[in-house]
């Protein structure tokens, strides 16, 4: 690990103060950035520890809730307010990882959580990601983890986070603050593709803090599942992830979510399939067609073509499940 | 401290109390309406880092806690979040001088009251100042006497309830407080330089340890190199193997994964902190029992999942628990045991 000056800041704005020079990073539940500045692949001049920071309330926010950047994955997975409003969020939390992560992992790390690619990981090869512009060793090596959607010839790293797709589903608010700054980002504004600046993941500036999410009100919670296809039950990375939600009144459809985790360069928030499920009667025809629509012109290579036919699989089965069919 | 009344102790039906002060509405002990509740006096206590520790511990056990201190008295409900319910004021300095005198806890002294679903004292520790110190260490101890009872029989929810309120509150509530030997954290800004060591005290099984590290030193290695704390045990380094396991504020987590500078002010437990003496810790003594292991390598980390696991309490099919325990991997797959082990500690407890 190389050297960094550690700073333990005792408020937000100390804390903005000195993650504000190039190079600093803030330190959150450390599940991601302690691993891999071990590895080398984060070298940051400065660590700033959030730990002393309140922002770990669990809170209601009118008809919605307000979760605080550092509130702690397992913490937020298991609050009442999360478990009857957002089942949907509560599952993927508890689809992540393992235990002990869970109990270190915080919302806002979360959001900025770095990808698996093993490339990336490893030091010996060519990463855009890593060393941009050193060119992307995936393209042309062992693509079975890789994204299908939102790849660019830079980069088809996938995005690794369950959280995120499940907050992509419920069109959270991501709040965060520069300097006396204060913004409100939708969570599909705040990830980026990787284009040809797969170094860049999100919209966050230098010092730029999470500060809390914010989730409104949800007709989906009656209606509500996220599955994850992977290699074994527990403690493994999505091979493909669906968080769907449906509102259904009167036999029909009156609205739904679907979001896909483990096949994207991003947490994928599907309007093609939202749009052929509203207006239908929930049935298994109705979510084969949503999932049929949900890829559009995947780019899949030779060892994740079968993530195709799994993320739409993946798909029905969410759906099948959010409905209520056995 | 002197009071007209019987102090409480142990057995008694509780006080039953309102608190005014200067607010419009009462804090009072009938909001507990037959669940479990906790009165404690923690002088020095503020909402800080441990409030999510204290809701996470409140979450598993349904029990409401009362939070009487010098900046106001709080309550905790385990649905809802942390309410100031009273501010300070010289009305209510009054009536808490009258509650404590009740428990028989002095003006200046920590104290704590558990009592269970059916209105009885369980628990009652009200030190006398030079015992002040030792109070978390005492709430701790009385907390594993309680879960060392294995072969009592007839053993009920509710005492289970009871002793998972002593000694989770042991483990988190009094972090910090009570004039013990750790200071919370200064609200100041800490800095150390790139390879320049930090000073660090941590708290590690109830024990303050000063130290002097690069910050760049892992909890892991503060415990293994520097302390020569070696039972916990360094596996793939990563948080993919769960060998480091510890319990931060009695949740477990990756040793491997935490900086030794930003455990300070965490209630750090190890293996070590496990047994009392010669005793064995239920869990240990189960995985003896069970042959949970072959190697050996692993098991002081599944050890310590299963003792959060079991405090925790949400897991409880063979299948919640090999989910719950899925961080701690054996390569010498004692897997089937390891369950059997954990089920069975689960029993005596």
């Amino acid at each position: 690990m190389k050297p960094f000056s550690y700073v333990r800041p005792a408020d937000a704005k100390a804390a903005i103060a000195a993650a504000g020079t190039e190079g600093a990073s803030f330190l959150a539940g450390g599940t991601t950035l302690i691993d891999l500045m071990r590895l080398e692949v984060m070298t940051p001049s400065a660590v700033v520890d959030l730990g002393r920071l309140a922002m770990t309330a669990i809170e209601r926010a009118g008809d919605g809730v307000r979760i605080g950047a550092m509130a702690r994955n397992s913490d937020v997975a298991m609050h009442p307010l999360v478990v009857e409003r957002y089942p949907l969020l509560s599952q993927a939390l508890l689809a992540g990882a393992s235990q002990q992560v869970r109990n270190m992992a915080t919302v806002g790390g979360n959001l900025v959580q770095r990808t698996r690619c093993p490339y990336f990981r490893d030091l010996a090869v060519p990463c855009n990601k890593r060393a941009p512009g050193s060119g992307c060793s995936a393209l042309d090596g062992y693509t079975r983890s890789h994204a299908i959607l939102g790849t660019s010839p830079s980069c088809i790293a996938t995005h690794p986070s369950d959280m995120c797709v499940a907050l992509a589903a419920l069109d959270a608010v991501v709040h965060t603050r520069h300097g006396s700054r204060e913004r409100a980002i939708p969570i599909g504004e705040f990830h980026t593709l990787p284009g040809e600046h797969p170094e860049v993941e999100n919209v966050l500036g230098q010092g730029e803090l999470i500060t809390h999410v914010e989730l409104p009100a949800s007709p989906f919670a009656a209606h509500a599942r996220y599955v994850k296809v992977r290699d074994r039950a527990a403690f493994a990375f999505a091979l493909a992830a669906a968080a769907v939600g449906l509102d259904i009144a009167d036999g029909r459809i009156r609205g739904a979510r679907v979001a896909l985790g483990g096949v994207a360069t991003k947490p994928w928030r599907s309007a093609e399939a939202e749009q052929a499920l509203v207006g239908q009667p929930p049935a298994r025809a109705t979510f084969e067609r949503a999932a049929a629509a949900a890829i559009v012109d995947p780019k899949p290579r030779r060892d994740n073509a079968f993530k195709v036919a799994l993320a739409q699989r993946t798909i029905v089965r969410a759906l099948e499940l959010a409905w209520g069919s056995p | 401290m002197s009071s007209m009344t019987t102090p409480i102790a142990v057995g008694m039906v509780a006080p039953s109390f309102a608190l005014h002060g200067d607010a419009r509405r009462a804090l009072s002990s009938s909001e507990a309406r037959g669940r479990p509740w906790v009165l404690a006096f923690v002088r020095r206590w503020s909402p800080g880092a441990d409030t999510e520790a204290i809701r996470a511990e409140l979450r598993g056990l349904g029990a409401i806690l009362f939070i009487v201190s010098d900046a106001g008295v709080w309550s905790f409900r385990p649905d809802d979040d942390l309410e100031l319910s009273i501010a300070p004021s010289r009305q209510l300095r009054r009536e808490i001088a009258a509650l404590g005198a009740r428990c028989g806890v002095g003006t200046r002294d920590d104290g704590v009251l558990v009592v269970d679903d059916a209105g009885i004292v369980r628990f009652a520790h009200a030190p006398s100042s030079e015992l002040t110190s030792s109070l978390a260490d005492a709430l701790d101890a009385a907390g594993r006497e309680l879960l060392g009872l294995p072969t009592r029989p007839g053993i009920t929810r509710r005492d289970w309830a009871v002793m998972s309120l002593v000694a989770g509150f042991g483990l988190v509530l009094f972090h910090g407080c009570g004039g013990r030997g750790t200071e919370p954290a200064a609200p100041t800004t800490v800095v150390a330089k790139p390879g320049t060591e930090i000073e660090v005290v941590l708290r590690i099984n109830g024990q303050d340890r000063r130290l002097k590290i690069d910050p760049r030193t892992s909890l892991l290695d503060a415990l293994r190199e520097h302390l020569a704390l070696t039972g916990t045990r360094k596996g793939c380094d990563h948080g993919q193997c769960g060998a480091c396991t510890v319990l931060r504020d009695g949740h477990a987590v990756n040793a491997c994964l935490t900086l030794a500078v930003a455990a300070e002010g965490a209630e750090i437990t190890t293996i070590e902190g496990l047994a009392r003496g010669d005793r064995l810790h239920p869990l240990q003594a189960a995985f003896i029992e069970h042959d949970a292991f072959q190697c050996g390598y692993c098991t002081s980390g599944q050890i310590m999942s299963a003792v959060a696991l079991l405090r925790e309490g949400r897991s409880k099919t063979d299948d919640e628990v090999r989910q719950q325990m899925s961080g701690n991997i054996c390569r010498c797959g004692a897997y089937p045991n390891i369950i059997a082990a954990i089920q069975a500690a689960r029993k005596e407890v």
